[in-house]
């Protein structure tokens, strides 16, 4: 009987503190206050473009360029070339993580051009 | 008025070529090519570019030109190797024809005119052939060679040459106006981003 009690208590204790948990991450409004956890968003190199030449990102994803193409491109911050990838070969990837909006260029190949943007 | 001469020159030497590649080069006559033909025509017309290439990192200083340069040797080499590849996977031998032998006395010609040239008058020389020679291969790839081609590997080969055909042609556009002083856009080509 007391054991049947106990199993009882245990329940409402373990219901109410998950009640707690979902509460806390719930905004008044009734959105997910949590920052969303960083993802992988994909830019395939193919046809001598970027595609998709334009891509909305959330803050610190992770972009993954994959070389479909036929010779190998980089990736390089534009204008000042602040960073680059190496020469990625058909066939490779190469992946970096945003912050902050960035426009970009293969060095090899100038017209190949994209644009990263951070949703807000 | 001696830059003026220059680019007269060379833009009717350039205009030659292209007139060259296209009504006696490539379409030598009525008669298709074979694809044993056309892998021979393909590797001849990439090495050729190789070739000047070279020659441009003997003779140029210049920075944009060497650039080029550069990247014309590389990815002309890449395409040659996976021509080869293909070849080799469908049991096809390149077989040299007139359109190949002809392409070969172009480049000799164009290889002594090069020769001949230093400093500036040779990166001039250099990228208006460049610009000419893509412009043709252009041509003949999208109008000849693609057509003709029979095996299905062997044409998508071809077409998937195209989008970089018309980036190197870009490419020798914008280094071209840069040579003559034009303005283009820093390291973006000048095309919109």
């Amino acid at each position: 009987m007391k054991n049947r009690k106990n199993k009882w208590i245990s329940g409402v204790v373990l219901a109410g503190i998950i009640t707690l948990a979902a509460a806390g991450c719930t905004s008044p409004g009734g959105q997910n206050n949590q920052a969303a956890a960083p993802e992988k968003d994909t830019v395939y190199i193919a046809g001598m473009k970027f595609k998709p030449a334009e891509l909305w990102i959330n803050q610190w994803d992770t972009v993954v360029w994959i070389n479909n193409d036929i010779v190998a491109h980089d990736v390089t911050q534009f204008p000042d070339k602040t960073w680059s990838s190496d020469s990625i070969q058909p066939g490779q990837s190469w992946e970096k993580a945003f912050g902050d909006s960035v426009d970009y260029f293969c060095s090899i190949h100038p017209t190949m051009k994209g644009k990263i943007m951070i949703r807000q | 008025m001696n830059t003026l001469k220059s680019i007269t020159k060379w833009t009717g030497a350039a205009l030659a070529c292209v007139l060259f590649f296209s009504s006696t080069t490539w379409a030598q006559s009525s008669s298709k090519l074979t694809d044993p033909e056309i892998a021979s025509v393909a590797v001849t017309a990439n090495q050729i570019d190789v070739n000047y290439g070279k020659i441009a990192l003997r003779k140029s200083k210049n920075k944009e030109i060497r650039k080029f340069a550069e990247t014309m040797i590389k990815d002309h080499t890449d395409i040659i190797k996976q021509a080869v590849a293909l070849a080799t996977r469908l049991h096809v031998t390149p077989k040299t024809n007139a359109t190949t032998k002809s392409l070969l006395d172009g480049e000799k010609s164009t290889t002594k005119t090069l020769d001949s040239k230093r400093g500036k008058a040779f990166d001039e020389a250099y990228i208006d052939n460049e610009v000419a020679y893509h412009k043709a291969v252009i041509n003949a790839v999208q109008n000849v060679l693609i057509p003709d081609a029979t095996n299905q590997d062997l044409k998508d080969l071809l077409t998937k040459v195209m989008p970089l055909l018309n980036s190197h042609l870009e490419m020798a556009e914008n280094t071209q106006a840069e040579i003559q002083g034009k303005k283009v856009s820093a390291n973006t080509g000048g095309s919109s981003w």
